[in-house]
C-alpha cells in the first residue's frame, strides 16, 4: 500500500535539511509532511530548513497555513525556514487569495534558498558560539 | 486477497455467507464485460470484496443478485473512468466484446429489465411507444388516430422514453427506489428537463441518495453529451485534489492564461476543502460557458449543516477549523462572480464564475 | 502510349486555346447578369457579412473582372495582387479562410452552370469546354485560397509581434536585476499583464531586486493599484524585492485609500535613487555570500 512514488524526501545537508515536496498533496499528505519534517529537524538539530515547493501547482491556504506553521515551529526549535520555488502563477495567487505572507522567508531556488540560510547565519549569532 | 473467506458456511445457514461460491457467476459477469484478463481480475476481486462488505446487511437469499448488481456496477464505474481518459480506453477495454461466451446470458438479462420496464408503463404509453419506435409509425399518423396533434404526441413519446430509461435502469440493476422521491427525481433526470429537476431538487436528492446518484449518472450522459461538463463527488482529502485537477484541465480548453487556471483552481481547493470539513458529503461541478461569453462555472455543493450566518462567513478569518479562515473570502476574490445559498440543516451551495473573455 | 499521348496533348492545347477565348467573350458578354447571380448566392450562402452591399458590389465586380482576365491571359499575377489587398482589407474584420474560398468556389459553380446552359444542346462540346475551363478555375480558387492564408499569416504574425513588442517591458539591467518602467493609463487588463511579465521574468531572469518606475503613471483607481501591491508581496513570495520609484502624490493616496502601509513598501523618489538602492541590496548580497559560501 506504501509503495508507489514518493510524495516527498527530506535530506541532510550539513546542518541543514532540504524538504523537497514531489507532487501535489491532499491536506492529510501535507499534515504528514509537516510532522516527518518537524521530528526531523529536532532529530538531526537542524539548523534551517529549505523547502522546496516547486512542483506544487496550488498553494491554498491550507497548505500556506501549513508552511507558516512549519516556519514558527522550526524556529521554536532554533531552525530557520525558506521556502522557495514557489510559481509566478501560485505566489500572485497566495496574494490575491489574502495569505498574510509576511512572515515566511522566501528564496527564488534551492540555491538561493541556501545561501539566504548562510546570510542568516551569520548574521544572527548562532547557537553555538 | 478479499476473496477469501470461504468458510465452511451453508448457504442457508445465518453464519457467513459464501462469497468464495460467487467467484464463478462474479467472473462471468465481469469477463463478459472486460476482454482484458487483468483488468478483469482485479475487477472482479473489488467486486467480491464489496459484496464481502455488505454481506452483514444483507438477508440471506440476497447475496446473488447483489453480486450480479455490484458487478455490474464496478464494471460500469470503470467504464466510466475509462470514458473520462478516452485516449487510453482502447488499451484496457473494449466496450463491444466481440464474442464474449456469456453474450447470451446478458441478452437474457437485458430482455428481461426491457420487459419489465415496458410492464411499467401505462397501456397506453406503452402502445404508442412501440407503435412509434417498433412499428414505425410517425407521430402524425398517431396524432390523428388519437385525436391528438403530432407535437402532443411527440411530447408524450419523449415522456414514455424517458420513464422507460428510468424503469429499464431500475430493473437492470436490480433496484427497488429506496424513497418516494426517487422516482420523480429520476424522471426529472432522465426526461433531461431543468424546471422539473429544480422542483423535485434533483441535485441534493442526487446527494442524499446513494441508489440515484449512481443511476442519475448513465441518465445524464444520454440525449446531451457533455464534456464540457464535470462532476466530482468529493467526500475525502484526495478528492480535493481531483477537484481542482478536473477544473484546471476543463479551464484549459478555453486557454486561460496560467494565473487565470491557478487561480480557478485554487478557488476550487477551497470550496472542496470546505465539503470534506463541514458536510462530509458533496460535489464539485464544473462547467465550461460558451455563450454569450466564454467563461469557466464552478457549482460546489453539499448537503452539510448549512452556514447559519453567511456574512460571518464571508469575513476573513472566520473559520472554525484550521485553516486561515478564508475559504469562501479567499475562493471569492479569486473569481469574478460568486454567489452562496445556504440552509441550515439543509446544506449549502457556491456558485463561482471565472470569465474568459471581457464582457 | 507515346502515341496517344502525342495525339491527346495537341488536342488539348488547341481546345484550350480554342475554347478560352470564346468563354471568355461569353462571360464578358454576360457580366452583369453573371456577377448579379454570384452575389445573390453570396448572399444566400451568408458569406462575407461583415461587409456592406456597396463594399460587396465594388468587391464582386473586381473579382469577377480578374477571373475572367485570367481566364483569357492564363497569368495569375494580377489575381494575387489582387487577392492580397483584398485580404487585407477584409481580413481585419473577420473574414475567415472558407468565406474567401467559399465565395470563389461559389463563381466558379455560377459561371459553369452558365455555360452548361449555354453549351447544353451540344454535349461533346460543353464536355471540351467544362474541360477547359475546370483546371483554370480550379486553378483560381487554389490563388486566392492560397493568398488569403498568406496575407493572414502575416497579419497575425504582425499583430503577435506588436503585441509582444508591447507587453516586454521587463529590462533586465545587469545580473539579478531588473526595472520595470510602467508608462501611461494602467487599466485592469495591462495591470494583468504587467503582473504575468514580471512574475515570469523573475523566474527567467532569477533576479533578486526589481525596480518598478511609475513615474509615467498619471493615476490608478483603487483597483489597480491593489493589484499593484498584490504584485509587489507576490514578487516577494518567488524570493525577489521590489523597489517602487517615481510615486507621485496622488497615486500614494490611493495606496493609502485602500490601507497599504506605505511605510512597509520599499519607495525611492526617482529610478536614479531606486537603481542606487537596488544596487546596495545586491552588493550587500554579493559581498556576504561570497564570504563564508567556500568551502
Ligand atoms: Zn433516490
Amino acid at each position: 500500500m506504501t509503495a508507489g512514488p514518493r510524495l516527498f524526501s527530506i535530506l541532510r545537508q550539513g546542518p541543514y535539511l532540504i524538504a523537497s515536496i514531489h507532487t501535489a498533496l491532499d491536506d492529510s499528505q501535507l499534515v504528514r509532511f509537516q510532522e516527518d519534517l518537524i521530528d526531523q529537524i529536532g532529530r538531526y538539530r537542524a539548523r534551517g530548513v529549505v523547502i522546496d515547493v516547486a512542483a506544487l501547482d496550488v498553494l491554498d491556504s491550507f497548505a500556506s497555513r501549513m508552511l507558516r506553521d512549519i516556519g514558527e515551529m522550526a524556529r521554536l526549535r532554533g531552525a530557520a525556514t525558506v521556502v522557495v520555488g514557489i510559481q509566478p502563477d501560485v505566489a500572485f495567487t497566495m496574494v490575491r487569495l489574502g495569505m498574510d505572507t509576511g512572515s515566511v522567508a522566501t528564496a527564488l531556488d534551492l540555491e538561493e534558498g541556501l545561501s539566504s540560510l548562510e546570510r542568516l547565519m551569520n548574521a544572527s549569532p548562532g547557537r553555538r558560539t | 486477497m478479499p476473496a477469501a473467506e470461504p468458510a465452511g458456511g451453508t448457504q442457508q445457514g445465518s453464519g457467513s455467507p459464501d462469497v468464495a461460491a460467487l467467484i464463478p457467476l462474479v467472473r462471468r459477469i465481469v469477463t463478459a464485460r472486460v476482454p482484458d484478463q487483468a483488468t478483469a481480475d482485479d475487477l472482479v476481486q473489488e467486486t467480491l470484496a464489496r459484496v464481502l462488505a455488505a454481506s452483514g446487511r444483507l438477508e440471506s437469499g440476497t447475496l446473488e443478485p447483489y453480486a450480479i448488481v455490484t458487478a455490474r456496477n464496478v464494471v460500469t464505474s470503470l467504464w466510466r473512468d475509462q470514458d473520462r481518459q478516452r485516449r487510453h480506453q482502447h488499451r484496457v477495454v473494449d466496450l463491444r466484446p466481440p464474442e464474449a461466451p456469456d453474450e447470451d446470458v446478458l441478452v437474457q438479462e437485458d430482455r428481461a429489465a426491457i420487459a419489465q420496464a415496458l410492464s411499467r408503463l401505462s397501456d397506453r404509453e406503452r402502445e404508442i411507444l412501440l407503435a412509434h419506435e417498433v412499428a414505425g409509425r410517425d407521430t402524425r399518423s398517431l396524432a390523428a388516430e388519437l385525436g391528438s396533434t403530432a407535437g402532443a404526441v411527440a411530447a408524450q413519446l419523449n415522456r414514455s422514453r424517458a420513464r422507460l430509461r428510468v424503469e429499464y435502469l431500475l430493473a437492470a440493476e436490480r433496484i427497488e427506489p429506496p424513497t418516494e422521491q426517487c422516482r420523480p427525481v429520476l424522471l426529472a433526470i432522465s426526461g433531461g428537463d431543468r424546471r422539473r429537476q429544480r422542483d423535485v431538487d434533483a441535485a441534493r436528492h442526487l446527494l442524499e441518495c446513494e441508489a440515484c446518484g449512481r443511476l442519475s449518472e448513465p441518465l445524464m450522459g444520454r440525449g446531451r453529451t457533455r464534456d464540457d461538463e464535470v462532476r466530482v463527488p468529493v467526500r475525502k482529502d484526495a478528492d480535493v485534489v481531483a477537484a481542482r485537477h478536473v477544473a484546471r484541465e476543463l479551464a484549459t480548453r478555453l486557454d486561460f492564461s496560467p494565473t487565470d487556471l491557478t487561480l480557478i483552481a485554487t478557488a476550487v481547493s477551497e470550496l472542496a476543502r470546505n465539503i470534506v470539513r463541514f458536510a462530509d458529503v458533496g460535489e464539485i461541478v464544473v462547467e465550461l460557458l460558451e455563450a454569450p461569453r466564454r467563461g469557466i462555472k464552478v457549482v460546489a455543493r453539499d448537503a452539510g449543516p448549512g452556514i447559519d450566518d453567511l456574512d460571518r462567513a464571508l469575513l476573513d478569518g472566520y473559520s472554525t477549523y484550521r485553516g486561515l479562515g478564508l475559504g469562501l473570502p479567499g475562493a471569492r476574490r479569486l473569481m469574478d462572480e460568486f454567489g452562496i445559498a445556504s440552509e441550515s440543516g439543509r446544506g449549502t451551495t457556491v456558485t463561482m464564475i471565472k470569465w474568459r473573455d471581457e464582457p | 502510349m507515346t502515341e496517344r499521348a502525342s495525339a491527346g496533348f495537341p488536342a488539348q492545347i488547341s481546345d484550350e486555346e480554342e475554347l478560352l477565348p470564346q468563354l471568355v467573350a461569353h462571360l464578358r458578354e454576360h457580366r452583369t447578369r453573371l456577377r448579379q447571380e454570384w452575389a445573390t448566392r453570396i448572399q444566400g450562402a451568408h458569406l462575407l457579412q461583415a461587409m456592406t452591399p456597396q463594399e460587396m458590389a465594388a468587391e464582386t465586380t473586381s473579382v469577377y473582372d480578374n477571373y475572367v482576365e485570367v481566364l483569357e491571359t492564363g497569368s495569375v499575377e494580377a489575381l494575387q495582387r489582387y487577392a492580397r489587398n483584398l485580404s487585407e482589407r477584409i481580413i481585419p474584420r473577420g473574414v475567415e479562410t472558407q468565406e474567401v474560398v467559399g465565395i470563389v468556389l461559389l463563381l466558379r459553380d455560377v459561371l459553369a452552370r452558365s455555360l452548361f446552359e449555354k453549351y447544353q444542346r451540344d454535349f461533346p462540346l460543353l464536355n471540351r469546354v467544362l474541360d477547359a475551363y475546370e483546371p483554370a478555375a480550379n486553378r483560381i480558387a487554389n490563388t486566392v485560397a492560397v493568398s488569403f492564408v498568406d496575407e493572414r499569416e502575416r497579419v497575425i504574425r504582425q499583430q503577435q509581434d506588436s503585441i509582444r513588442e508591447l507587453s516586454t517591458p521587463v529590462l533586465p539591467v545587469r545580473e539579478r536585476l531588473l526595472i520595470l518602467p510602467i508608462i501611461g493609463v494602467l487599466d485592469a487588463e495591462r495591470a494583468r499583464q504587467l503582473t504575468e511579465q514580471l512574475l515570469s521574468g523573475i523566474r527567467t531572469h532569477r533576479a533578486k531586486v526589481v525596480v518598478v518606475d511609475i513615474t509615467g503613471v498619471p493615476d490608478v483607481d483603487e483597483a489597480v493599484a491593489n493589484h499593484l501591491v498584490q504584485t509587489v508581496d507576490a514578487s516577494r513570495l518567488m524570493g525577489a524585492s521590489v523597489i517602487i520609484t517615481g510615486l507621485s502624490p496622488e497615486i500614494a493616496q490611493t495606496l493609502v485609500t485602500i490601507g497599504v502601509d506605505l511605510s512597509k513598501m520599499d519607495t525611492i523618489g526617482d529610478l536614479q535613487g531606486g537603481l542606487e538602492e537596488a544596487e546596495r541590496h545586491l552588493g550587500y548580497a554579493v559581498t556576504r555570500t561570497e564570504g563564508p559560501g567556500g568551502p
